[in-house]
């Protein structure tokens, strides 16, 4: 039995999880939540989650009704992310790693949300979207690596969906991209926008700019109401997803499609996916907001199998990192 | 034990220095603060440079700078910090036998 805890900071959500030869035992989170129109900054994010994440880990430890003494190893988010943030979470997993005496594994974020949704969906060798507010890639495996096909060349969609969500003064609280997707549903009438596909990757900074623009002179001619907006954004941004998913899929001849990340609760892009997944003869596979969104059980989950490859991260390179490719890193356990 | 923390030298006569001496209740916490809190590099442009110096129960820090405002920044980091690494070692401690 190998009993690895969790720890990720890396954006507005912290998470302590432990997971056990893989079941999740506890996966408490908080999560940052800014006023409508603002997004979140480093500095307030990092006082954010010292405030809380020694309840947080206090309350991993208690739901999966262990003692420090019964985990085996301790795992947190080395990159990427957003440094402050990310430094503040590394200082308890340091700390208590040491107090318990326990090795410590440095978990590439990406890695750790593929790992948890091949645990949850039991997919075995798919096709990975990972989409959240700081990333968009599609990831096949190849060859000991997380191989990246396609990602953003610009911002992540989630970063897109939430900087609209700002100009419109969406409530943050659950989360931006949740109540776009929930206006969305009310929208009926297509507003075009620009569809930005470049080879293998995507584009949404000007797609972002161009509605942006144009939304206030646009809501004020009543031609358009918030909510087609809303429909036309999700509309755009996962047809391009789907496409690019498609193209990799086809390449690798995969039959096994799974979407990670916080955009990846979304139901209208799983629709989408599943969709496509089907005129393919492919299978789909998704989480809901428990695991796609970040959390701590996915870095234990990286980290449990990283520890049972024999990786460990010696205590003076346990720093962290803003940027850390997916492809960086060796697979030992696949 | 000596720890620098910093690429860039700084000019030791030309900068500002500050010094921060923190006691712990034992010299294995102390060790655990030291090897927690020196692990991250200050920012290469900042200009700042830390050093750590273990001194039995005591963790003392060495802060040098150029700027009064970015060694406020570093210093107030640091801070949070400490307090953070404290606090996780009142909650989750004492340590265990090695």
């Amino acid at each position: 039995m190998v009993v690895v805890i969790g720890f990720e900071g890396s954006a507005n959500k912290i998470g302590v999880g432990i997971i056990q030869d893989g079941v999740v035992l506890s996966n408490p989170r908080r999560t940052y939540i800014t006023p409508p129109g603002q997004g979140f900054l480093p500095r307030d994010t990092a006082k954010h989650h010292q405030g809380c994440v020694l309840q947080v880990l206090k309350e991993a430890l208690d739901q999966a009704k262990l003692n420090p003494n019964d985990i085996d190893a301790v795992a947190y988010t080395k990159g990427p992310g957003m440094g402050a943030p990310l430094v503040s979470t590394a200082l308890v997993a340091r700390t208590v790693a040491q107090l318990w005496n326990k090795p410590i594994i440095g978990v590439n974020h990406c890695i750790g949300h593929i790992e948890m949704g091949r645990l949850i969906t039991g997919s075995d060798n798919p096709t990975v979207l990972y989409v959240s507010g700081g990333n968009t890639q599609v990831i096949a495996y190849s060859q000991r690596r997380y191989r990246i096909f396609g990602e953003t060349i610009d911002i992540a969609v989630g970063n897109c969906l939430d900087r609209f969500a700002r100009v419109l003064k969406l409530s943050n609280d659950p989360s931006p991209g949740y109540n776009i997707e929930q206006m969305a549903k009310k929208g009926t009438k297509y507003f075009e926008l620009p569809y930005t596909v470049k080879g293998m990757d995507v584009s949404f900074s000007g797609l972002l700019s161009y509605i942006e623009e144009r939304v206030p002179q646009i809501l004020k001619k009543g031609e358009y109401s918030p909510e087609d907006l809303c429909f036309s954004l999700q509309e755009t941004v996962f047809a391009m997803l789907v496409e690019i998913t498609e193209r990799a899929m086809a390449h690798c001849g995969s039959q096994e499609v799974l979407i990670v990340g916080g955009v990846g609760c979304n139901e209208r892009l799983q629709e989408m996916m599943g969709k496509m997944a089907e005129e393919r003869g492919a299978t789909l596979f998704a989480t809901d907001m428990r695991f796609c969104i970040d959390n701590g059980a996915m870095i234990a989950q990286a980290g449990w199998e990283m520890f049972k490859s024999g990786q460990i991260t010696p205590l003076e390179e346990t720093w962290c990192t803003q940027r850390y490719r997916t492809d960086e890193v060796e697979v030992t356990w696949r | 034990m000596q720890h620098k923390n910093s690429m860039e030298e700084v000019d030791e006569e030309r900068s500002l220095t500050m010094d921060l001496s923190v006691p712990f209740s034992s010299i294995r916490e102390a060790e655990i603060a030291y090897r927690t809190l020196s692990v991250d590099k200050e920012p290469k442009r900042g200009g700042v440079k830390k050093t750590f110096t273990l001194n039995e129960k005591v963790l003392q820090i060495h802060f040098q700078a150029k700027e009064a405002r970015t060694l406020r920044v570093s210093v107030n980091s640091f801070l949070d910090h400490l307090t953070l690494v404290t606090q996780t070692i009142e909650q989750f401690g004492p340590p265990v036998d090695t």
